[in-house]
Formats: C-alpha cells, structure tokens, sequence
C-alpha cells in the first residue's frame, strides 16, 4: 500500500501517515498518543475537516500524537494527504 | 455527600476506607487525645546479638499475621530491593491480605502487582508512583490505596490512624544491636528522614542491611532502643538506582524564563533578606530558580539560613559556599548530598515528623520563607493537583507538596502552560491535592499570577517590571485558546484512591477509569 507521512515525534508535535483507500470507503483515522484521552474528540474533528478543506474523500489516517496543537496537526494531516495524492487539490 | 472546604462532594463513607472527615481548612483540624505507642518491652545483657540468619526467620520472629500492616520507607527510591524481596517472603510463608503502608513506591515495585492479584496485599497506604498506580486506577485493587503527605503520614502514626505492626527498614549500614545508618555502605543513601517514625512506633522493627559492621556504627540514624531485629542479605538496592549521579540545571530557554520569573517574584518578595530559607523540588524548573537565587543572594551579599527538603548537590553547594548556615535533609537525592550528610556537621539528618507534621509541637514547613513547587495542574482558586495526569490516572504520591505549601511564607508553584497539549492552569483541577488557600502564585512562561488574597505579594511584585503579572483567568483563558476544551475523563463511580489532607481530613477521592 501507498503510504505518505508528515511530522515528527517531538514534543507538541505529531506524525501522521496517510494510506490509500479504495474509492468510497470514506475517512477511517486511528489516533493514538497523550493526549487523545482528553483531546480524541478534537483530535477526530481537526483532521475531519481538514480533510474535508481540501476535498479528499477516501484516505486512511494514523496520528501519532505528542501534543499538537490543532494548528500543528491541521498542517500535519494536510500535508501527509497531499503527499500521498499529489499536488494541489484546492 | 458532603462539599469540602476544597469544593469536593465526597461521600460519608468510603468502602475500604471508612467515615470520612471532610476538609474545612488547613489549620482547622485540631488533635484530641493522646499519642499511641507500642508495648513496652526489656532486653538484658543476656541477649546482645539481635541478628538473624534470614528474612523469613526475622518476619517469624517478627510475629507477622494475615491482614497485618507492614511498612517501609523509600530512601532506596528505584533502586530499592527490600520492598519485593519482604513481599516474596510474606507469600511464600503464606502471609496474605497484608495492608502494605510505604512512604513511597517506585517502578522497580512492579513486581508487587503478583502480589495484588494473589491477596497477598490488600491495601497499598501510601503513593503509588507508576505501574502500581495505573493497576489501581483501573481497578484492579480490592481496596482504595489511601494517599498522605510526607507530614500526614506520621501524624497518621502517632494519632494511631495507622497501627504499624512491622517496620521493615532498609539500612545502608548496620550493626549487630541495630544502630542503622543511611550515610555508609555500598547502598548509601544519606537521609533515613521517613524511616523515624517507624522506627519509633512499629509494634516491631526489622532492619535489612547489606552491610553488617562491628558495634557500635558510625553516624547513627536510628538507635539500637528501637530496633528488635537484624537481617543480613547479599544487596538492600542497585546504587545506580538509589542515587542519581550530578543534578543538572535545566537549559531549555522556556523553563529557564519561568524560573527567572520565579526568581524575581521572591526578590521582589519581603522574605528575600538576611537570612531567607527555601525549599525547592529537584525538578528542572525548581533548581533553576534556586540558580537564579543563589545568584541574587551573592550580588547583595545575603546568606540563608536553612535550605530544606528532598537534597540535591545543588544545595550542598550553597552550604558549602556559605549561603546557608544549615541544611535540613529528609531526603538525600544525589551522590553529592550523599556524602555531605556524612561529613557536614551543618547538614543535618531530619525526620518527617520534624520535617512536617501539623501535630507536633512546630514541624520545620513552618519555618520556610519560601517553597518552589510543581504540579500536574492549578485552577482558578489556586488549587494544586500532582496525584493524577490528565488521562484521570492516580499516578504520583502527594510528597511533602501539602506541607511545605501550608508552612511557607511564599509558596510559588511553577509550570509550563502546556504540557504538549495538555494545560496546567485550568478551570478547576481534576484532583485536589494542596488547597488554592495556601498557594500564592502560579508562574508560567505566559506570565505570573499572584492569589489575590495575597495583595502585599501583588504590590511588592509590581515594583519589578521583569514580573509579569496577570490574573489567573487569564492563564487559564490562554491556555483554553491554544488547546481548545478538553473532553472529560470517563470514571465510574467506585473510588480507588483517598487524597488525606495533612491533618487526616479528606481533601479528594479519585475514582476507577472507564474501560476503553
């Protein structure tokens, strides 16, 4: 399988590897890390509509999380899928 | 149910744990009646050698029974052996259902949790740092593991909250009388401060050495008179484990700013003079604010009179140069503070009872200037939580955090404002460990908060411009912008842990995590 990844495990960072997905599959994301106990949910959303922003549809997401702020993960999530796709969607 | 003073809904009663007092305020509890002890008892000279040939033979002669309470002290910290290698004993001589009262566990005690899931142990009264903490969160623990300061503990002693039945003292050094010391062997650990209690009120005393010397020791911690046996074995610890080697300042840029903040706010503070005394953690920020002090304190010329606490080689440093005419040590971190204790006469063993009790006749917190504390999180009344980590996990004991908070003149609690992306100032703490009441500021690297019952410290902090001041709603306001709100941690309603106040009142109850 196709993989793409972005950021790092630093602190207040995260890592984020986008697989491909078949077509109609939709957005399936697997978190894990510190602070998804109190941030899952927020985590879950970011990427949501992140994904959403720039128009992919189908992809697999897993989030290696260490304390991103949703402006870190934001970029993160954007550009591993971006990676994985190719160019620029938008 | 009942609203503590702190705020809580705690129940009347805890299963496992019993009535509970609620918290009405630090100094509000007060003793009645008189101190407990234990049997009298007489040796002659027909009985000289109190040593023993091995640990099963000394916890026989010890009298041990099913569902017992057995203590032991942590100056081994995560080198420690004795604690697994005295539950071993106990489950192969088919002693069970033991309450297990240590002032500390470390993750080297992992081993324990056999013993949890066999009935060996039944309760675990004391902080339960790591694994052990984690398996009692989620719920893997028939009783609540009960919670108390270094202060609370021997108050809990002496009132006869807690009856010891054995002491098991880990001795770097002993003799064949029972003379223990702490500041020679090949596991030397300096301070045997937490051990005295104990000592002094166990029903029973066995002292486990790896280093059996003639009579009488040299640098005697805890005398003979309280000592009923000793047992030599092959090693009480790993070295590696029991002392760290240097304690280093920190050199990240963001914990150096909060710590110069720190450092200003007790410049600028009435208690920065002749002789000033502190206490700091042996964290990152904490020493580096000491760095900052001990530098101001050689530009005016002050000297301190005592530095107090867990002791880093840092403080053994200020001795040394003269900027403090003692230290007072329950706790010995480093190599450094190690072989002071053995060689300084100016620095100076202390037991926790001296160290911190509310029920003596004046403990030493009462006599500190100013204490640097950390903590998990603070809230918007000032309150202070280090037992649980954001996930709702009881994961670190209290330590002397309540004490030295309610002693002190000026108690400054540093933090990041994050912590990845958890926040540390929050709208109210998941667990209350030491009362916003004591508190006086909070300092982060988003600026410093002082407690607005505290206006002399706000007007004395304005006249420095390098402090930062803000109200504590705007801490909490930052923090909330840059991490957004946090889903709330998933409990059921069992309790797993009792947080005592110092005075034995009930300042919180942290309850089992929701499976995932």
């Amino acid at each position: 399988m196709k993989t793409a990844q972005a950021g790092t495990l630093e602190s207040m960072d995260c890592l984020v590897t986008a697989g491909e997905a078949e077509k109609g599959r939709g957005i399936s994301i697997t978190m894990e890390g510190a602070s998804v106990a109190r941030f899952g949910e927020a985590i879950l959303k970011t990427a949501k509509e992140t994904l959403r922003e720039i128009g992919v549809k189908d992809i697999k997401l897993s989030i290696q999380d260490n304390g991103a702020t949703d402006l870190v993960l934001k970029a993160r999530v954007e550009a591993a899928a971006l990676r994985l796709l190719g160019g620029d969607r938008r | 149910m009942a609203v503590n003073a702190a705020g809580r809904n705690i129940p009347n009663n805890i299963p496992g744990y019993g009535d509970v007092l609620p918290f009405r305020g630090y100094t509000k509890r007060l003793p009645k009646g008189n101190r407990v002890g234990k049997k009298n008892r007489a040796t002659f000279n027909t009985r000289t050698d109190k040593t023993l040939p091995n640990l099963k033979a000394a916890i026989k002669a010890s009298g041990l029974q099913i569902g017992m309470t057995i203590s032991f002290h942590h100056h081994l910290r995560n080198g420690d052996y004795v604690v697994n290698m005295v539950l071993d004993a106990c489950y192969e001589l088919g002693i069970k259902e033991l309450v297990v009262f240590p002032t500390a566990l470390f993750g080297v005690h992992k081993h324990l949790t056999k013993h949890i899931q066999k009935g060996v142990i039944k309760q675990i009264q004391g902080s339960v740092n790591g694994p052990i903490g984690q398996l009692a969160s989620e719920g893997g623990m028939e009783l609540p593991v009960v919670l108390r300061s270094h202060g609370g503990r021997p108050r809990a002693v002496m009132s006869g909250d807690v009856h010891i039945d054995v002491a098991f003292v880990a001795a770097p050094t002993a003799d064949r009388y029972g003379n223990l010391t702490g500041a020679h062997g090949e596991s030397a650990c300096g301070s045997l401060g937490y051990a005295h209690t104990d000592a002094d009120f166990a029903e029973c005393v066995v002292a486990v050495t790896d280093n059996l010397v003639n009579y009488p020791a040299l640098d005697i911690q805890i005398p003979q008179t309280q000592v009923d046996y000793v047992v030599e074995v092959d090693k009480i610890g790993d070295p590696s484990g029991i002392v760290s080697g240097t304690t280093r300042v920190t050199r990240d840029p963001m914990r150096l700013l909060i710590a110069r903040y720190a450092a200003h706010l007790i410049e600028a503070s009435p208690y920065f003079k002749e002789g000033i005394s502190f206490q700091t953690g042996a964290g990152g920020i904490s020493l580096a604010t000491a760095a900052y002090v001990r530098e101001a304190m050689r530009e005016r010329n002050i000297k301190g009179s005592f530095g107090l606490g867990g002791i880093t080689s840092f403080f053994v440093d200020m001795l040394e140069e003269g900027l403090f005419e003692q230290i007072l040590d329950v706790q010995s971190f480093d190599l450094a503070a190690v072989e002071s204790i053995s060689r300084n006469a100016k620095h100076v063993e202390i037991s926790a009872d001296w160290y911190a009790n509310p029920w003596n006749a004046g403990c030493v917190v009462n006599m500190l200037d100013t204490v640097v504390l950390g903590a998990t999180e603070v809230d918007r009344k000032f309150n202070a939580n280090v037992n649980t980590e954001a996930d709702g996990a009881l994961l670190h004991g209290i330590g002397g955090h309540q004490d030295t908070a309610s002693g002190a003149k000026l108690t400054i609690i540093t933090t990041p404002l994050l912590r990845g992306r958890i926040p540390s100032v929050v709208d109210s703490v998941y667990t209350v460990t030491t009362p916003g009441e004591v508190v006086d500021a909070v300092v982060t690297e988003f600026g410093v908060a002082i407690n607005p019952n505290r206006k002399d410290l706000i007007e004395a902090a304005k006249s420095d411009p390098e402090i930062p001041l803000v109200s504590i709603d705007d801490l909490v306001e930052k923090a909330e912008k840059l991490t957004g709100s946090m889903t709330p941690v998933e409990v059921e309603d069992r309790i797993i842990g009792v947080v005592e106040y110092r005075d034995g009142s009930v300042i919180d109850v942290v309850r089992q995590l929701k499976k995932k």
